[in-house]
């Protein structure tokens, strides 16, 4: 297993490089212009022209390509043009709010899917059943800034029980970093409980059609037995798929969210960045972002193995 | 594996749908060229103040790259710097030059010194004091930019004295103060050891003389400006940008809120105390509220810009087009409704009635398809294909392009709408070959020269190539007094609407809000939090 594991942390090398390559030519070869963003509409040509120059974006593409990558060899992923701070600064900043949305989301979103999975396989076609899954379709056809919204205008303006935009990180209060989080974290969390609920019934289905589940009722186990001890824990191996999925989607996909409620996070800084044309913030953090999806998939490829020992790694 | 590789698609997707269609409501870089003028609200508000102390939370648009406002001219970072910095000249509600950090000034006889006796005891944020040495060194630096050189000429500061300041100028310049007074890319003083640490984007340390004091800038959150116990307030009434600044409230906050509905629904929770730049169609919303206060400002001249390279370098096809569109339409479709635009051939507000002029009146509005058709005729157009280059980024100038497009289209042209997100618009509008029209927005500015489409020395996109403006600019320069400048700028504006290098629309006029318990708000190109309180 530690050989495994080696390998495939390995593995991220030529992965980060191709990522590093694609990732450079493409925001670099897009048309638009930072200078220009930065020195805003109005700037004279000569004065674009100038900061291009000092900047150093006029050099050859390959120059800049080397000047940068041979940064991130040694950890330094840049300077942020517009926000003049170093991208793992600007990155860390950031991480915060979205590692804590995608937590909570994804708590929010087991809580929820799990039971309710289990419930509608177990009362698989009956009124339980089919309540639950028009609920888990809803969930996923509903817009997340849409909910959002109503979410926002609910417990924000007309009842005014929690904040309706911003941030206060950890270290100012738990309650008061959970005030800012709940919300987005809930419609975030709603439409990802709709897909992981759909999975869970589906799975446990399968698990519950089969023999030895048969056997193990006519043997006279216990039903709270059968269903959490030999059906579910076989039937969660397609889950954790989806749920190291959607985890990897929370963290680099929660643009809208974070836009809505106004989170500096990952999601945000990217969508930002590709606006503002802030060439080492993209390609810092879109790397960054594209090494944690390899270490997620990782951990979830060896957490098959505490689930199921049948994938267990062996020393052989 | 495959997972893995699902990811990385995932993210590739991300990337390459954010670089074609990066096309948010709310862009992340507020530097449309929008920006207040004179309004019912500039200048010095008489209700009733409150209690001092206490803090303003602001949701703004966008956050700016830098807090310099030497370096852009981006409103984003003029709205917020100018609680940090301030300026030798400012302008009063009527555009008027008044002085700020200046005690006074002098101009010479043959106009190429002016004097500035400076204030004494002006502590900069920092704790040290005021002297021609910082003043020398940021109007050096500030003098470097285009902005400065193209209005100004060739000139050069030198300190007198620890309090007296001289600029010297190549060729005497009528505009000169309006330039050192324009909130614009404006010329803030900050102190010379600052400015030397400068780099290219800027200086790095926000210190000024302004009422307020950045403690804190968490990027894409908020700034937060406390209140600066040695400021030192002129004694003048309070006008515009100019005048008693008394500062009232212990802390501004700058919340960085892209999203409109937030800034609409943060307001009405009581989350923000002010809320800048809300969507028209939110308006009936705040309407509702009757602890809302509703602020409709002037924005500045909403303009299509023609490629005088291309096609449009026929003034006959110029004329075709003016002819054709239907200004009301076009401002109905940008801004909804007469609420919220200005009609008129001017590029000035009606109060700044130093320039203000309907010259060109009966050229504005004709909507005669007839004259669109003989000067479409004139022109030899046989069907060429006109590209519109917009954004929807800003859906006022997207709903412009769209109304444009419908009115060639009736004239019998051939319309193509390129729909780009705002950074590639800037940079493809410097394309020569790239496009034919586009629309941007103008701030009122202060002076005729700071329209940069009407200078072909400014090589600016869309590019005038007609030396008649350039001579009237220059005239403007050399006038005596503002008679005769105004005199001279009515036969540029006559001009500019027989030559038509661009089609001013009209003005449109933007939306702002603020809860009734901030009292005191003023705006006069950007919101002033000085002489308010908040309870």
């Amino acid at each position: 297993m530690k050989a495994y594991t080696i390998k495939r942390l390995l593995s991220l090398l030529p992965v980060l490089l191709v990522v590093a390559v694609v990732v450079f030519f493409l925001i670099h070869l897009a048309p638009g212009d930072p200078a220009a963003v930065m020195l805003g509409p109005d700037a004279s040509p000569q004065d674009v022209e100038n900061l291009r120059e000092q900047l150093g974006l006029n050099l050859p593409l390959y120059q800049q390509f080397i000047a940068w990558f041979s940064g991130v060899l040694v950890g330094d992923l840049g300077m942020s043009i517009y926000m003049n701070q170093p991208v793992l600064d600007v990155f860390l900043d950031r991480v915060g709010p979205t590692l804590s949305l995608a937590i909570l989301a994804q708590g929010i979103s087991i809580i929820i899917a799990i039971p309710f999975g289990i419930i509608a396989a177990r009362k698989r076609g009956t009124l339980t059943d089919q309540g639950f899954m028009v609920f888990a379709m809803l969930g996923v056809s509903v817009p997340s800034f849409l909910l959002g919204l109503l979410l926002m205008l609910l417990f924000g303006v007309y009842l005014g029980w929690l904040p309706i935009a911003g941030y206060s990180p950890l270290s100012e209060g738990v309650w008061s970093h959970l005030q800012y989080m709940i919300l987005p974290a809930i419609s975030l969390g709603a439409i990802q409980a709709a897909l992981i609920a759909r999975m869970t019934r589906s799975s446990m289905l399968d698990i519950l059609s089969t023999n030895y589940i048969k056997t193990a009722h006519a043997k006279g186990v216990k039903e709270r037995l059968v269903i959490y001890k030999h059906a579910l824990r076989n039937a969660f191996i397609p889950i954790l798929t989806v749920l190291g999925q959607t985890f990897g989607t929370l963290v680099a996909g929660a643009v809208v969210t974070e836009t809505v409620f106004n989170l500096p996070g990952i999601g945000q800084l990217i969508v930002q960045s590709i606006v503002r044309r802030d060439y080492a913030v993209i390609q810092g953090t879109i790397l960054i972002i594209a090494a944690s999806y390899v270490l997620i998939n990782l951990i979830v490829d060896l957490l098959y193995g505490a689930v199921d020992p049948r994938v267990r790694f062996n020393k052989k | 594996m495959k997972r893995k590789h699902f990811g990385f698609f995932i993210l590739l997707v991300i990337l390459s749908v954010g670089l074609i269609a990066c096309n948010s409501d709310s862009p992340a870089v507020d530097n449309e060229t929008d920006a207040a003028g004179a309004n019912n609200n500039a200048g010095n508000n008489t209700e009733e103040l409150g209690e001092a102390g206490g803090t303003i939370n602001v949701a703004y648009l966008a956050q700016p790259g830098t807090l310099d406002p030497h370096t852009t001219t981006a409103n984003a970072t003029r709205d917020p710097a100018k609680l940090i910095f301030e300026t030798l000249l400012a302008l009063n509600e009527n555009f008027e030059v008044t002085p700020m950090l200046a005690e006074d000034y002098e101009v010479s006889e043959d106009g190429k010194t002016i004097t500035f006796e400076l204030r004494e005891g002006i502590k900069f944020h920092n704790g040290d004091e005021m002297t021609s040495e910082d003043v020398v060194a940021s109007m050096t630096k500030w003098s470097e930019t285009s902005f400065a050189q193209s209005n100004i000429g060739e000139h050069e500061w030198v300190a007198v004295d620890d309090h007296t300041v001289e600029l010297h100028i190549e060729e005497a310049s009528f505009i000169v103060l309006h330039i050192l007074a324009e909130p614009g890319q404006f010329a803030a003083i900050m102190p010379a050891g600052v400015v030397e640490s400068a780099e290219a984007t800027g200086v790095s340390e926000y210190i000024g003389t302004g009422p307020f004091a950045l403690e804190n800038w968490r990027h894409d959150q908020y700034m937060h400006f406390v209140k600066f116990d040695d400021y030192q307030s002129r004694e003048e009434p309070a006008s515009g940008n100019a005048g008693a600044k008394e500062v009232l409230v212990d802390e501004v906050y700058y919340h960085f809120v892209p999203d409109e509905s937030t800034r609409i629904n943060g307001l009405l929770s009581g989350e923000y105390d002010f809320s800048h730049m809300l969507p028209y169609d939110g308006i009936p919303q705040l309407d509702a509220d009757p602890s809302i206060n509703v602020d409709i400002w002037p924005f500045g001249p909403q303009t299509l810009v023609f490629n005088k390279e291309g096609m449009f370098g026929d003034v006959n096809l110029r004329r075709a087009v003016n002819h054709a569109l239907n200004k009301e339409d076009v401002l109905t479709a940008a801004f909804t409704n007469s609420e919220f635009y200005e009609a008129g051939p001017s590029l000035f507000m009606e109060d700044q009635v130093d320039w203000f002029t309907n010259a060109g009146e009966e050229l504005y509005d004709t909507n005669d398809m007839d004259r669109a058709q003989e000067y479409l005729d004139a022109a030899g157009y046989d069907g060429e294909e006109v590209v519109i280059l917009t954004s929807r980024d800003y859906p006022h100038h997207y709903n412009s392009a769209v109304a444009t497009q419908q009115a060639l289209e009736n004239l019998g042209m051939n319309t193509k709408l390129d729909v780009y997100d705002w950074a590639t618009l800037l940079d493809r509008r410097a394309d020569k070959d790239a496009y034919d029209i586009f629309y941007t927005g103008f701030t009122v500015m202060a002076t005729p020269h700071q329209y940069t489409f009407l200078d072909s020395r400014t090589e600016w996109p869309g590019w005038t190539n007609n030396p008649a403006f350039d001579e009237l600019l220059d005239e403007i320069k050399l006038a005596q007094d503002q008679e005769e400048a105004k005199e001279i700028y009515e036969e540029l504006q006559q001009e500019l609407w027989e030559d038509l290098p661009v089609i001013n629309v009209g003005k449109s006029l933007r939306v702002s809000a603020y809860g009734d318990h901030v009292k005191g708000y003023t705006d006069f190109m950007g919101p002033n939090f000085w002489n308010v309180t908040v309870e």
